[in-house]
């Protein structure tokens, strides 16, 4: 009985997170796609596809070293490491998109500054879940694979990545979903180029919520599906 | 920790004592797992310590009671992770024979995650001995096993060493294993080593009471 219970309740716990998706759902005036909205929807598309694209790229050829270097680290240094990489996940989005754009000087409003951006509210995300993927690699395995005469990059690249491999695409999917519905800080440092988060709220402010719902949806579907599946399957595979 | 040892090219040593005693400390200061606090490690004219040589140039072969193969290859795939990826024929034959001498033929293409433990120790004499080492490092690696799968390790580690002629220490506490492979033996108590020679001249006069009782069979 009491077991019943508890799933009852945790079927209303998943069907209350779920609840906000039934908005694409809710019957509201037609879908609005003239030109006035498909041109810059579809502009917002590709700059928050290339830019984050982009973005992804700098924070894995920057994040990945860190976080071996990090992973092989003493308590203490750790400690110290995951402080600042905290700082920069804990930061409000505005306060920090204000931060960056006084930094940033004139590059604001830029694709530079758009990617930069989303460097900074992504990559802490990335560390730290490339450090805990690497923290699962035995260091011992690395020593025997260079007892059997392999240098540090090939240990790396046979060894520790292998293994680490679906941590660090679990921790490159958050950074990416983080990056690509970042919203408060692209706004003060990237109005234009406008990526969809900027757009829909553009869109809204502008024509309501029949031009919203199109882009919404693509925005779901750039977002979603990828970081979704990638978790299930660390969820299965966790020692692939 | 208070060790001094010297082997000669082609020998074989063995470190005997109690469980704690340091034994295994000494064979992974020497592989590089552990650094030293002080003294030297040195071998075939290179040193190892100090300052810490890379372990990838030591050419050693080490082997534990957990032969740590790497999970997401298989048992041919470890087996010939030390070689080239382009490999001899020689190399293909010289891995045929290590295979088959083990009796690795079976799980030959099996994850190395999914075989048992007897298999995944025979597995890993065979990864150390891929690549031919010139001094062998053996850390109870009979450990667990049942008398038959001792027997053949044991058989086959005799045949390898006569073929590649390599040194080797062997850590066990048991002196039966000992005594097969290594005619010299030095005994290690409190991290010390406190009597060392011939088998014959340390059964004669074991320095102690606990070394005289881990001399005697069960």
């Amino acid at each position: 009985m009491r077991s019943k219970l508890a799933r009852a309740a945790a079927v209303l716990f998943a069907l209350a997170l779920l609840y906000p998706l039934s908005g694409l759902f809710t019957q509201i005036r037609s879908w609005r796609w003239d030109a006035d909205v498909s041109g810059p929807s579809l502009a917002s598309i590709r700059v928050s596809l290339g830019l984050t694209s982009l973005a992804m790229l700098i924070v894995v050829v920057l994040g990945t070293p860190a976080a071996v270097y990090i992973a092989r680290r003493g308590v203490h240094e750790r400690l110290w490491w995951q402080a600042v990489f905290l700082l920069s996940i804990l930061l409000p989005p505005l306060a920090l998109g204000i931060l960056l754009s006084i930094t940033f000087g004139r590059v604001t409003n830029t694709p530079a500054a758009f990617v930069g951006t989303q460097v900074y509210v992504s990559i802490g995300y990335y560390v730290l879940g490339a450090v805990a993927a690497f923290d699962g690699v035995p260091t011992i395995l690395e020593k025997h694979a260079a007892l059997l005469g392999q240098p540090p990059t090939a240990v790396f690249w046979r060894v520790t990545f292998p293994l680490a491999r679906l941590g660090l695409a679990v921790a490159l999917s958050v950074a990416w979903v983080r990056a690509l519905g970042e919203f408060g800080a692209v706004v003060v440092t990237a109005y234009y180029p406008s990526g969809m988060p900027v757009q829909l709220w553009v869109n809204l402010q502008s024509f309501g919520l029949p031009a919203v719902m199109p882009l919404l949806l693509i925005f779901l579907i750039t977002a979603l599906p990828l970081p979704w599946a990638v978790h299930l399957l660390a969820q299965r595979r966790p020692h692939a | 920790m208070d060790v001094h040892l010297e082997l000669e090219s082609g020998g074989c040593f063995a470190l005997f004592g109690a469980s704690g005693s340091g034994k295994s400390t000494v064979l992974s200061c020497i592989a590089g797992i552990e650094q030293p606090d002080d003294g030297f490690v040195r071998w075939d004219g290179l040193s190892f310590y100090p300052p810490p040589l890379p372990l990838h140039l030591r050419g050693v072969g080490y082997l534990t009671q957990d032969p740590h193969l790497f999970p997401h290859l298989t048992v041919e795939q470890n087996i010939a992770f030390g070689l080239a990826a382009a490999r001899s024929r020689a190399e293909s034959e010289w891995l045929e024979r290590l295979r088959d001498s083990l009796g690795l033929a079976d799980i030959w293409k099996a994850a190395a995650s999914q075989i048992s433990g007897g298999q995944a120790r025979r597995a890993g004499v065979a990864r150390m001995l891929a690549r031919r080492p010139p001094l062998v490092l053996l850390d109870e690696p009979f450990n667990g096993l049942d008398r038959q799968l001792r027997r053949e390790l044991l058989e086959a580690l005799e045949v390898w060493r006569r073929e590649i002629g390599f040194s080797m220490i062997v850590v066990d506490h048991e002196s039966e294993i000992l005594e097969r492979l290594c005619s010299s033996v030095a005994v290690i108590a409190q991290g010390r080593i406190v009597q060392q020679g011939s088998w014959a001249a340390v059964r004669a006069a074991p320095i102690d009471r606990v070394l005289d009782n881990l001399l005697r069979p069960l």
